[in-house]
């Protein structure tokens, strides 16, 4: 296909919708306790001054507080900044009932993370009765049915991407379209790095190519895009900005993983290994639980001076018992040349295969451990996480906390599972 | 401020037949009375096999999150808040 001849924005009709809860953990925290509605206030990953901020409310992003800021940063701008744990049962029962609501609309509903979805309407009734007056009455029965303080922003293009974009246009509790008459119009308006995916460094480049703002890049033709990003992402650029679907791409899972922000100081393999424990516990009870093993695992630390450690391993044989993936990750630790504070680690099991392939050994019985597994996941199942866990464990309540993946999507396959 | 424990606490629930809700109503706590004026939130967790009820609900004053457990039948304060910064 010769792309340098389509210069011109899509004809297609604008059946995407995009639509984000507005400052999700905080405005659902508002959504809880009314006594906290109109206040700024931060839902933090721990509370105390060091701790990120990971949700402003609308009221505390106008004195400037944003996403990834410390507390005490925060309270620096707004010294009576309400500060709150997040509680992630609270954001996944919210995500559900949006869910479940949306789904009213259409059964082409991707949950793009904890507070964003994408809808497509091509072919259902909603697309006849129109996308701006189905996005008035989706704001409205959420505020009905779900939650009074909700407010969501709604985006409607041809694409995800710009229907991302227009999500974005007016915040909070926006309705914007994107589409053949306006498209000038709102590129025009905005900066390079207001597009998703453009940060500094990607300007940097589309700069060193001679092109400075939205609408030079959309008038730039295909090769000046590919001097500036020397890869695919030159096509997929031209074709997002003209309307063209290029995100439709669902990916299948490659990998489980948990990792954990360290509160504590922690310095050798030896005050770390309960840590390292119960993220393997979790990691693989997870795994275990959608049907899947593996044959690879990856070990990560990043420590308090910035610098980051990490080994990965594939292995001869295919895992599934915590116990033995914990050996391995403790000798994996053990390779680390570093004796310094630790800030997070994470693991992660990789190379992933299905639960029924199994691999049978000469000197154990591996069926044996497989029905123990299974056993020891079934009481944790039944009687609460981690009644059943190693000794090693002990003294680990309140460490690995339950979280919200960032900008994650694959734990919601496991919450729908749960379901 | 908000304060975390975990007191078992006498509540007086509504249920709606035609909506059919539960609504907790009146909390007793510590010697009063808290009429409730607003549910929040309500949501529900699972911990292992024990299925939790969790209400957010708020009165003048006071915001508390209320949890039942279903197999106990035992109401819970996790939560008080006023709504100020510590």
């Amino acid at each position: 296909m010769d792309l340098s001849i389509k210069n011109d924005f899509t004809q297609n009709p604008s059946t995407i919708m995009h639509i984000d809860l507005n400052s999700c953990f905080a405005t659902i925290e508002q959504q809880a306790n009314p006594l906290l509605r109109g206040k700024p206030i931060a839902v933090a990953a721990f509370t105390t001054p060091t701790g990120c901020i990971v949700a402003p409310s609308i009221e505390a992003k106008r004195y400037g507080i944003k996403t990834g800021m410390r507390v005490k940063d925060g309270k620096i701008l707004y010294p009576d900044l309400i500060v709150l744990p997040p509680d992630p049962m609270k954001y996944r029962s919210i995500h559900l009932r949006l869910k479940a609501l949306l789904s009213d609309y259409t059964d082409q509903l991707v949950p793009k993370s904890i507070d964003e979805f994408v809808l497509d309407f091509e072919g259902f009734p909603a697309f006849n009765k129109g996308l701006v007056k189905t996005g008035s009455e989706i704001k409205e029965r959420i505020k009905k049915e779900v939650g009074d303080w909700l407010t969501v922003n709604i985006g409607i293009a041809p694409n995800r991407f710009l229907a991302k974009l227009a999500a974005g246009l007016h915040k909070p509790d926006g309705l914007d379209v994107i589409d053949k008459d306006n498209y000038l119009k709102v590129y025009s308006e905005l900066e390079l790095v207001e597009l998703h995916y453009i940060k500094q460094r990607n300007a940097a480049r589309l700069n060193s190519a001679g092109i400075f703002t939205v609408m030079d890049m959309y008038q730039a033709p295909l090769r000046q895009l590919r001097s500036a990003f020397q890869s695919i992402l030159a096509n997929w650029w031209y074709m997002k900005l003209r309307g063209y679907e290029v995100d439709d791409r669902e990916f299948a899972r490659k990998s489980y993983g948990n990792g954990v922000a360290l509160k504590d100081t922690y310095v050798t393999p030896e005050d770390i290994s309960p840590v390292l424990q119960k993220l393997v516990e979790k990691m693989t009870a997870r795994m275990r639980k959608a049907g899947f093993k593996a044959k690879g695992v990856h070990l990560g630390i990043v420590y308090r001076d910035g610098s980051y450690w990490h080994q990965g391993k594939s292995l001869t044989e295919i895992v599934f018992d915590s116990r033995e993936i914990y050996k391995i990750m403790y000798r994996l630790l053990w390779h680390s040349p570093y004796r310094k504070p630790m800030r997070e680690i994470g693991v992660t099991c990789f190379e992933l295969v299905q639960s029924d392939q199994s691999q049978l050994n000469l000197f154990e019985d591996v069926e044996k451990k497989e029905r123990l597994s299974v056993a020891l996941d079934s009481i944790n199942e039944k009687y609460g996480h981690f009644v059943i866990s190693p000794a090693n464990m002990m003294n680990t309540d309140g460490i690995v906390l339950d979280r919200v993946a960032f900008g994650g999507v694959k734990e919601l396959e496991e919450l729908v599972l749960a379901q | 401020m908000i304060q975390r424990i975990s007191i078992p606490a006498s509540v007086k629930t509504v249920f709606n037949h035609t909506t059919r809700v539960t609504t907790p109503k009146v909390i007793l706590w510590e010697g009063r009375e808290y009429l409730v004026k607003k549910v929040g939130l309500h949501h529900t967790f699972r911990d292992g096999r024990v299925f939790f009820h969790v209400f957010s609900v708020s009165c003048d004053t006071l915001a508390f999150r209320l949890v039942l457990n279903t197999e106990s039948l035992i109401w819970t304060i996790e939560e008080v808040s006023d709504g100020l910064v510590d």
